[in-house]
């Protein structure tokens, strides 16, 4: 194989695992819940602002940080599931559309009237530097959080299966009503599930920092993208992530070298659309009907 | 009869509000006014498009702003590199964004709740994206890609457009009313309550869906086609932007959804605020329609008109 097709598909498995890094938490949120977090991009937004505020202001390394985003991003979470979303929870799914997109609305110019329109980044010492083998280059900071994806959706899969409030998520997305019945505080496991959702998003965000630009108005392109990654994967099912941020992540960096960039977005419109239409329960045929 | 009564008294405040809205730009002199107006009965249309469809089905459709698009791209396109006239024109940016409208509401109307508003997403923006890229990737002029395309210059006066629009209007605002108190809008309503049951029922939901969405489709395509050229320059960021059906769906929320109202009322309140804001205060106004949204969904999901609806119990038809 030549080098050009072999670099495009490392590209495209590092910008995968990217990828289903910031999915990851969409899928989990739709699964239990049902909601179409349009408000998603807003979480790696305020992830990767949380790691570019420690490292400018005291001089973190990004990867550092991530714990923090992750803390601050789950009571972020967990106080707008419990205070705001869960008034509409019960109610036709549209109400919960239109009201993250609200919340996207808000938070996205709230962000931009305090922090501006600028493009920031995070240069270390590290960045650029790059792993060379055989004529192929693999960026250092991409790998390291394509490591870091893997790590969360095991951590997350771990989760679900073996402890006791993942049990209860798990009981609470089957089937809500018997889960009550069996003593399952619906409510708080909803706090809960949208709080390890926005948790995993802003870890996310932040371990995607040092390499791609951070501003306010970043986050609706993520959620696009989170969409197109859940849908390929099957809505709700979570290793469907990695499988669907892959597909994705080496489809985009394929049509982007063969032919362009900008091509390259609408394949990922159309792959999204037909996948809707012949495929909607995902690749691996696991994720939940309409 | 009840309904009689309420009939006529409909068609008594119907033309009487369509004279006095007729004659709004004899009786203003500044061109502004009749611009916001012009502005306001656009929003007014687009908004009732969606509320044709969405509004009465409860399918929520994220990607209406597509056949808008395609509408000011036909028109464009045709007069630009066709020579056409501008009434051909638009007549044909309808039937185009109707064409369009067939084939993507066959396969999309099978798709439920979120996975409807994600398809019609998806495929609103990756028309955005194809006229962007069209010509790049395959060497040919045609969609003249980021660059835009710019119109003959019209020469006509703002009232021209501020007629075409009314016009364009006045017609979905009637289709509103004809849906209201028709099998149609019975068999639309129905979907929206209990679909399966509809289904059993006897009502043809799937082709009932398909007419809603091909209508609402025509007529942004209409709406499209004028826009453009009255603005006489359009861009594909500009005409397939995500910001208008984002516009479309508040702006029917805020009026209520499924009424005929509702669309006039939120199309209104909305253009007008953003009169006032928007220009000098764009964040605030975007941070406004976030908590407007967030409002009117928490405290009255049945939009102003709904809610007054319901308290009082008063009938507006």
């Amino acid at each position: 194989m030549d080098t050009v097709l072999l670099q495009a598909i490392i590209n495209g498995l590092l910008l995968g695992g990217v990828y289903a890094a910031y999915s990851a938490g969409f899928s989990l949120i739709f699964g239990v819940m049902g909601v179409v977090n349009l408000a998603h991009g807003e979480l790696i937004m305020l992830g990767a602002f949380t790691s570019y505020w420690m490292f400018v202001y005291l001089n973190m390394d990004p990867y550092v940080t991530t714990p923090f985003a992750m803390v601050f991003l789950f009571v972020f979470g967990y106080l707008l599931q419990k205070y705001i979303i869960n008034r509409v929870i019960e109610q036709p799914h549209i109400m919960s559309y239109i009201l993250t997109f609200g919340i996207h609305l808000m938070v996205a110019n709230l962000a931009l009237k305090f922090w501006t329109h600028d493009f920031r980044s995070i240069t270390t010492a590290y960045s650029g530097m790059n792993a060379a083998f055989w004529g192929l280059n693999v960026p250092l900071s991409r790998l390291i959080t394509f490591c870091l994806a893997l790590l969360i959706i095991a951590a997350l899969w771990f989760f679900l299966a073996r402890t006791e409030t993942g049990r209860a998520i798990r009981a609470t997305s089957m089937d809500k009503e018997v889960a009550r019945l069996m003593g399952v505080n619906i409510r708080e496991i909803y706090a809960i599930t949208f709080g390890i959702g926005a948790a995993i998003t802003g870890l996310a965000g932040a371990s995607i920092s040092p390499f791609v630009i951070i501003f306010p108005e970043m986050g609706l392109g993520y959620t696009i993208i989170a969409f197109c990654v859940v849908v390929l994967g099957g809505m709700g099912y979570m290793p469907g992530a990695l499988w669907g941020g892959l597909i994705l992540g080496v489809a985009q960096s394929l049509t982007a070298t063969y032919l362009s960039a900008g091509i390259s977005v609408a394949i990922t419109f159309l792959i999204l659309f037909f996948m809707l239409i012949f495929r909607p329960t995902g690749i691996v045929g696991k994720g939940l009907a309409a | 009869m009840k309904h009689d009564r309420s009939m006529k008294r409909f068609w008594v405040f119907f033309i009487l509000a369509s004279v006095a809205v007729s004659l709004f730009p004899l009786i203003v002199t500044s061109e502004y006014s009749v611009r916001i107006a012009t502005i306001v009965l656009l929003w007014i249309g687009m908004a009732g498009c969606w509320n044709l469809m969405s509004g009465y089905t409860g399918y929520i459709d994220f990607g209406p702003v597509v056949y808008f698009g395609l509408g000011s791209y036909a028109t464009a396109i045709s007069m630009t590199k066709y020579g056409a006239l501008f009434f051909p024109s638009v007549i044909l940016a309808g039937v185009v964004a109707a064409l369009m409208a067939l084939p993507i509401g066959i396969s999309t109307l099978r798709l439920k709740g979120a996975y409807f508003a994600i398809a019609t997403f998806a495929f609103a923006e990756t028309m955005k994206q194809v006229s962007l890229e069209f010509d790049r990737t395959f060497g040919v002029t045609f969609f003249e890609g980021s660059h835009g395309i710019t119109l003959p210059l019209s020469g006509h006066s703002n009232e021209f457009f501020f007629y075409c629009v009314l016009a364009v209007t006045f017609v979905i605002v009637l289709l509103h009313y004809s849906i209201e108190h028709s099998k149609f809008g019975y068999g639309l309503k129905a979907i929206h309550e209990a679909e399966p049951a509809a289904e059993i029922a006897g009502v043809n939901t799937t082709g009932l869906k398909l007419r809603a969405y091909v209508t609402s489709a025509f007529f942004l395509g209409l709406l499209g086609g004028i826009e453009a050229y009255w603005i006489t320059y359009i861009t594909p960021t500009d005409v397939f932007n995500v910001q208008k059906t984002v516009q479309m769906v508040i702006m029917t929320l805020l009026g209520g959804m499924g009424t005929f109202l509702g669309p006039i009322v939120g199309a209104s309140c909305l253009t007008l605020l953003s009169e006032y804001l928007g220009a000098t205060f764009v964040e605030d106004y975007m941070i406004l329609v976030g908590a407007i949204i967030i409002v009117i969904i928490l405290i009255m999901p049945n939009g102003i008109v709904g809610t007054i609806k319901e308290r009082k119990g008063i009938r507006f038809i």
